[in-house]
């Protein structure tokens, strides 16, 4: 005798919409350096702090933040994990290779770390500590992912 | 704050889906079981608070059409959502409400139906311009963070391993639990799929479907009851900066969390809280949360949490049981996990845990965590403030 | 129904606030906006960040395109090391949740921040999935949908028309249990959430706000709202809405609305009611012993409202 499971009516609806988001002015200024392979993060003026992403306002001390300090696409791995599930390059929309390596970057001149992404799986190659520098896409758009990945240096 | 109490809890039992039920069935399940716990009816709840994540089932202003579910209707109502904190900062929303003289009694009622959404579309409406160009996505923020965490406090995937295991051998005794794993083991634990280094598949939480509800007393409504009342003596809360790297280290320096602590520690007068405390149901999302919480919480010094696990210390017949309820690891609707710790705490004090009942519990703490670092902080006593 | 327990424990004071211009885009970021609004708040209310002991933040994630929204705005309210509660539903709703964390001796200075963003995208479209995905969704039912029903049913009013231009903005507030002399305090307050489904509402009426209002007029001591008010700040955003609260809050017909500009000058989702706090506080302050009435409203055709009472000491 089977043991039948009863079918429960559903709908179905989809979501499909998008938003216009406004970046604000220090993203703003930010990524149009991002376009010319250029890092700058904002420091706040008390307790002068480095920030990535830049941002309006200092939220540790309250103030607004307008000083840019340069920051290189090099730095160093503070944190670091190898990613088996799968995900799609925003970019290209194909697949990136599986697994992958990420990590949080401390860039030379920032107090933030960056994440992004590794150009090695290879558990053996990642430590903290190791140094990485940024391999960047042939035609940058101003965006994050202007970076390909970081490779680690050896 | 005025004194406010815990006079009843429900749940639903929790699953990976939930089919049988609409989202509002889904709370009314959980609402009529709390109102049975506390002896009340519907008619006497004079407020309600609703905690939820409706972008993962892809909704906008979801109490509109759920609240009903909590007889909602033709009473102040409105919800609170603060990711993942969502559920315990709804619980603190009641409390206040209870506390400010205004209502009697409000009812709290969390819920998730993540069957009925699509989660991982959810979570990638993060930041456009920084978080979502380079998305690791949840899971893999949180290796990265372990991977420092790891080095720092030496803590191996064996000692994670051994939470996985506490966790899901609890939930076989809690009959709401959705993961019940009795014969989970450390070896189970280490050659499951692994998703993100060092994270398996069994250090993670689910997702599911499921909701919890708890019935908030103002003092002197639980005063007059008479009857057994789970006190609130401190509540605390905490935000922190919006991207992750702002944060050094976080499960290191546990900013968040560790300030909130502190707070709701000198608020409730906890001063040893391994020996103060006689049950806690912390929110752990991952197995590694759970050692960096018994840190940041004071239940040990840094780099001991290995030690209090690999003891037996946060097991049910140890000093301090940890999660009898089987946490987040073995449950998780998003929207009602925090209520579910509060829930849980309540009902040890309470002495309705049933199977998983921690004999003569009168000091319980519940925590919430959410997003990268926010956090709540609840003690509870059986006693009044 | 055990409702409303009696007075308002602790008067509540709106020591100040500030709002942006609601333009039809804004092209700053949300932070940016919200910068503004909460500087401007503290500034007017001669409050430093250091006496904020906590925030309580307005906004709905699928409006603005994030999930836990308020996550964009924690540095700029000033929400980091401190307390922040979002409410996803109208602003007053989070101002009255602010006044019963003061009564509830929680906290003695809160914050209170709204913000939205009409311009992201199609505002009344994303209001269709806040509708019961199962009966009303599917018909392609939103909040302009039920206004409009609403609007039908009262075959009375002429006032049938276009809706309030919705835009960006944001408003902060700053309320505190200390309350300076001169200072335009909130005596009353109420919420309430209606039946979802149409059917199962008399919509031609504004049941809702009535239960709010009287929770509101309760705690507040107010026994006749005919002769109570001096002005009255509703959130209508459609003309024969104001009928609709005249006749729900029993205030007297003539009362003056929004003198200084309502809702039908320009507004942001979730802001309004935020917006019309402030308002109430300014229109009588500086005339001890003077009412008004603010009011938001949330959901289709007004299926949640929250009604403050301001009076001036």
């Amino acid at each position: 005798m089977t043991d039948s499971q009863p079918e429960y009516v559903s709908v179905t609806l989809e979501l499909d919409t998008s938003w216009r988001y406004a970046s604000g002015d220090p993203m703003d200024q930010f990524l149009r350096r991002v376009a010319q392979r250029r890092i700058e993060a904002l420091r706040c003026p008390d307790c002068g702090r480095r920030y990535l992403p830049p941002r309006p306002f200092c939220g540790r001390c309250r103030v607004p933040m307008d000083e840019w300090v340069p920051v290189a696409d090099t730095g160093t791995v503070v944190a670091w994990t190898v990613v088996h599930l799968p995900i799609i390059d925003g970019r290209t929309g194909e697949p990136r290779p599986s697994p992958y390596g990420m990590a949080l970057i401390q860039l030379d001149g920032a107090d933030t770390t960056l994440n992004h992404y590794l150009d090695t799986a290879d558990p053996e190659l990642l430590t903290i500590g190791a140094r990485v520098r940024a391999v960047w896409r042939e035609h940058q758009r101003g965006a994050m992912d202007d970076i390909i990945h970081f490779e680690v240096l050896p | 704050m005025n004194p406010v109490a815990v006079v009843g809890t429900g749940q639903t039992n929790h699953a990976k889906a939930r089919p049988d039920v609409s989202q509002p069935e889904l709370i009314r399940e959980a609402v009529d079981a709390a109102l049975i716990d506390a002896e009340l009816t519907s008619a006497d709840i004079d407020a309600v608070v609703i905690s939820n994540m409706e972008l993962f089932e892809g909704r906008a202003l979801p109490e509109l059409w759920v609240a009903e579910g909590a007889y909602g209707a033709g009473k102040p109502v409105f919800k609170v959502a603060t990711g993942g904190t969502s559920g315990t900062s709804s619980c603190i929303a009641g409390f206040h409400q209870a506390g400010s003289g205004s209502f009697d009694t409000v009812l709290v009622v969390g819920f998730e139906k993540h069957s009925e959404g699509h989660t991982q579309t959810g979570m990638a409406l993060v930041d456009p311009f920084w978080d979502r160009a380079v998305a690791s996505g949840a899971l893999g923020n949180f290796a990265l963070s372990i991977s420092q965490y790891m080095a720092e406090r030496g803590v191996t995937e064996e000692h994670a391993a051994q939470v996985a295991v506490k966790a899901r051998r609890n939930a076989a005794s809690n009959p709401h639990a959705h993961l019940k794993m009795p014969d989970l083991t450390v070896d189970d634990v280490l050659n499951s799929r692994m998703l993100a280094e060092p994270l398996h598949l069994l250090d993670m939480c689910p997702q599911s479907d499921g909701a919890a509800a708890i019935v908030v007393a103002s003092g002197n409504n639980a005063r007059k009851r008479g009857s057994k009342a789970a006190w609130v003596h401190a509540a605390a809360t905490r935000h922190d900066q919006p991207y992750l790297g702002d944060l050094d280290r976080r499960l290191i320096t546990t900013r968040a969390l560790s300030s909130a602590a502190a707070s709701a520690y000198a608020q409730a007068g906890i001063a040893d809280p391994l020996r103060d405390f006689d049950v806690a149901e912390i929110y752990e999302p991952a197995s590694y949360a759970e050692l960096a919480w018994y840190e940041a919480l004071g239940f040990c010094n840094d780099g001991e949490a290995g030690r209090l696990i690999g003891t037996g210390v946060t097991s049910m017949d140890g000093e301090l049981p940890v999660n009898p309820s089987g946490g987040v690891l073995s449950t998780n609707p998003v929207g009602a996990s925090g209520v579910i710790r509060v829930a849980e705490a309540s009902a040890q004090l309470l002495d309705r845990a049933g199977d998983r009942q921690v004999a003569g519990a009168k000091t319980a703490l519940s925590t919430g965590y959410g997003v990268y670092a926010w956090s709540d902080v609840i003690v509870l006593r059986s006693e009044m403030p | 129904m055990a409702d409303a327990v009696g007075r308002q424990r602790r008067e509540v004071a709106v020591l100040g606030g500030a709002e942006i211009v609601i333009v039809p885009e804004d092209s700053r970021s949300i932070p940016e906006m919200v910068l503004e609004a909460v500087e401007g708040a503290l500034h007017d209310a001669a409050v430093q960040w250091v006496s904020v002991d906590a925030i309580v933040t307005a906004s709905v994630d699928l409006f603005d395109g994030m999930t836990a929204s308020s996550i964009a705005v924690t540095e700029v309210v000033g929400a980091v090391m401190k307390p922040e509660t979002r409410i996803a539903a109208d602003g007053l709703a989070a101002a009255i949740h602010a006044v019963h964390q003061i009564a509830a001796r929680a906290y003695s200075t809160v914050l209170v921040v709204a913000h939205g963003k009409a311009s992201m995208a199609p505002h009344w479209d994303l209001t269709e999935w806040a509708m019961d995905p199962v009966y009303l969704q599917p018909l392609g039912v939103d909040f302009l949908t039920i206004a409009g029903l609403q609007a039908n049913l009262m075959a009375e009013s002429n006032r049938v028309g276009r809706n309030a231009p919705l835009g960006d903005g944001a408003c902060a507030v700053v309320l505190s249990g200390s309350v300076p002399s001169g200072a335009a305090v909130i005596t009353g307050t109420g919420h309430d959430l209606d039946a979802h489904y149409p059917g199962d509402r008399d919509l031609s009426t504004w049941s809702g706000l009535q239960r709010a209002a009287g929770r509101a007029y309760k705690k507040a001591g107010v026994s006749d709202p005919a002769t109570a008010f001096a002005v009255a700040e509703p959130s209508c955003m459609f003309p024969h809405e104001e009928d609709l609260f005249v006749e729900a809050t029993a205030i007297e017909q003539t009362t003056p609305l929004s003198p200084s500009g309502g809702l039908m000058e320009g507004t942001a989702p979730i802001v309004s009611g935020l917006t019309r706090l402030l308002a109430a506080a300014r229109a009588i302050q500086g005339h001890p012993g003077r009412r008004a009435l603010a009011h938001g409203a949330w959901g289709p055709a007004g299926q949640g409202h929250a009604v403050a009472i301001v009076e001036a000491t």
